[in-house]
């Protein structure tokens, strides 16, 4: 027996707007996924590739003077090796070369793509494989969507929501490093000038963040919505981008090998154009996603006007947030 | 344990639901006054389904009505604000700790971070979860997850508490403490309350109304003290032995009695006369009388006749 029982207390008090409560709903998805270490970890090494990035920023301020860079790609643009390593590596060394101006804008977008392209996709991979698996599945397994519905929650709300939580960990990998990197570049350079060849840069940032964001998190809580284990929805977001990314591989090198060698080229000669758009891309996410990634930051080439990968990255987004919405309204038929 | 108010809590009309080709709720009807109403029903009779509809977790074929003086099924989420729902089903939120659990479901229903975490613990209190309120809800036994889903239904202080099967799981003391508070929130706090159970002494304990739904119909709604009313009136006589004696001696009175199955004795009549032949007769007959009380019909039999039809 207590020594002492109050007993039940009524509660008078105002109540937050209804539009607040997916919030919640995030917040403790974000609270709950910051208890394992391994998400620390992993967010901690998403870091990494920032600061080299940001060191190469400040280098390359620093050493290069005024005009620097566009006479660099003119260089770049004459030589065969220059040729193919802008092949390769998909840089237009004809745009650097136009003008001073542009060189620099396009070096910043070039760097901040490569980010976004390869580590911090990367990162993004295993961060999402680590944890959307958990988010819906877990719910559907403890029932846990009827302490959430039985509140004034939509399952659209429910599902905005579980989608934060990820929206939220996107934005820590690739956002908000890019976005020091470009304030990083901004503070080291010596050039006063630089913030006006480059002010849209930090909204490329944002836009490629949510190219990354909307159609990744679909799909990662359609996978977690379709089942109450976690382990399947993980092996399924996985298999996805390891089977998309060997698909297009072997599609693209079986449709270019032959052309390629029958000229007798030389054996880098095989990955030239690997940059440029394929409809083959649209077999593999991370190819797509960076193939928007490269047209958000005006990488690609002028004649290049490709929409394809939007109207699918459309596609797949409205069916992934479809298919958890039909999901979590169907349990609580059960 | 009415709250004063003599607004009816829930007033719906010919509401329906059908899953395929199962017609689970069949037209409808039924108006609950405030106080704490008994929702019975055999397995499989719509009650959960007639909770979840009210909720809007399920959507309904056909009805209308208020609730709380909402319009319903319009309204249905600021509703939520104002109704407290403990689920039949075994739910919790995985990796949170119990007081964590009350914090978040109030914070869904509109309470500011910190206010939610002061009354959480309010409840937790209220709800008798102890130091268990730190320890993470999938390591609680079904006890502990019956309390810690009341005290998520209480923690917003809603009016209407619709509990579903609140009671399984737990052993009699905890129980019956349960019940106790039930009833002080119904009498002393004016909340309205709807209790979906099987167990009957759960009802006759807390329930001034009995509504019984079989295969989604209304089947029988009515007060708990007019169902337990028996047609004719009598005394119950409980006694520790020999009641076949009692009945012989009452019946060389000109006394009808009938002996239950149970050994117990109902005496046909009233008034202070009776009381005074039983006791007389009692002795006469060397039995002991341990109790004796105005004769009432058991819900049982109300239940069984109500399914049966």
């Amino acid at each position: 027996m207590p020594l002492l029982d109050i007993g039940y207390r009524g509660w008078h008090g105002e109540r937050t707007a209804r539009w607040t409560r997916s919030l919640v709903l995030a917040s403790t998805g974000i609270h709950l996924i910051w208890q394992g270490v391994w998400i620390k970890r992993v967010l901690m090494f998403a870091v990494i590739p920032c600061l080299i990035a940001g060191v190469l920023v400040a280098v390359m301020e620093q050493t290069v003077e005024q005009g620097g860079l566009a006479r660099a790609a003119q260089q770049m643009e004459k030589t065969r090796d220059g040729k193919q390593m802008g092949s390769q590596l998909g840089i237009n060394w004809g745009k650097m070369a136009k003008d001073p101006e542009q060189a620099r804008h396009y070096a910043w977008a070039f760097i901040l793509y490569s980010l976004f392209r390869y580590p911090q996709a990367f990162g993004m991979i295993v961060v999402v494989g680590l944890v959307a698996p958990r988010l819906i599945s877990y719910d559907l397994r403890s029932r846990g969507y009827l302490l959430y519905l039985s509140r004034p929650l939509t399952p659209g709300e429910y599902i905005f929501g579980k989608a934060l939580v990820l929206y939220f960990l996107l934005f820590m990998i690739s956002a908000l490093p890019a976005l020091m990197i470009y304030i990083t570049g901004l503070v080291l350079t010596p050039d006063s000038t630089a913030f006006f060849q480059t002010w849209d840069l930090p909204l490329r940032i944002l836009l490629a963040t949510t190219v990354l964001m909307i159609p990744t998190t679909a799909v990662a809580l359609a996978f977690s919505s379709v089942t109450q284990e976690s382990r399947f929805a993980g092996f399924a977001w996985f298999a996805l981008w390891v089977l998309g990314a060997v698909v297009y591989r072997v599609l693209w090198f079986a449709s270019n090998f032959n052309v390629q060698t029958g000229r007798g080229g030389r054996r880098g000669e095989v990955f030239e154009g690997m940059q440029n758009w394929s409809v083959l891309k649209l077999f593999s996410p991370y190819e797509t996603l960076g193939y928007m990634q490269q047209q958000v930051f005006g990488l690609t080439s002028s004649e290049e006007n490709v929409w394809s990968p939007w109207v699918v990255a459309l596609i797949v987004s409205v069916l992934g947030y479809g298919v958890a919405y039909w999901r979590v309204s169907r349990v609580l038929k059960a | 344990m009415s709250t004063g108010d003599d607004k009816p809590v829930l007033q719906i009309e010919s509401v329906s639901k059908r899953y395929g080709t199962a017609q689970v709720l069949h037209d409808v009807s039924l108006e609950l006054p405030t106080g704490v109403v008994g929702l019975l029903g055999p397995n499989g009779s719509g009650k959960s389904t007639l909770i979840k509809s009210i909720l809007g977790l399920v959507s309904i074929d056909k009805g209308q009505g208020q609730v709380l003086g909402l319009q319903w099924p319009s309204q249905v989420r600021a509703l939520r604000d104002r109704v407290g729902y403990l689920p039949e089903d075994d739910c919790y939120i995985q990796g949170l700790q119990g007081i964590e659990s009350i914090q978040l479901m109030a914070r869904l229903s509109g309470l500011r971070k910190r206010e939610a975490l002061r009354r959480a613990h309010e409840v937790a209190d209220y709800c008798d979860l102890g130091q268990e309120r730190y320890r993470n809800v999938e390591t609680y036994s079904t006890g502990m997850r019956q309390k810690l889903k009341f005290a998520q239904a209480l923690v917003h202080d809603p009016q209407w508490v619709i509990l579903d099967e609140p009671t399984t799981g737990l052993d009699p003391v905890q129980r019956e403490q349960f019940l106790d508070r039930i009833s002080t929130l119904a009498k002393e706090k004016g909340k309205s309350v709807l209790l979906s159970t099987h167990i009957l002494h759960d009802v006759v304990k807390t329930c001034d109304r009995v509504v019984i739904l079989v295969r989604g119909k209304v089947r029988l709604d009515d007060t708990l003290e007019r169902l337990q009313r028996p047609s004719k009136e009598g005394i119950h006589v409980s006694v520790l032995s020999g009641a076949a004696g009692l009945a012989g001696v009452l019946s060389n009175k000109g006394i009808e009695s009938k002996v239950s199955s149970d050994g117990e004795l109902v005496v046909l009549g009233s008034g202070e006369r009776l009381s005074k032949e039983i006791w007389e007769s009692s002795v006469e007959a060397g039995v002991l009388v341990h109790r004796m009380d105005r004769a009432r019909n058991s819900l049982e039999q109300a239940f069984l006749d109500a399914v049966k039809g």
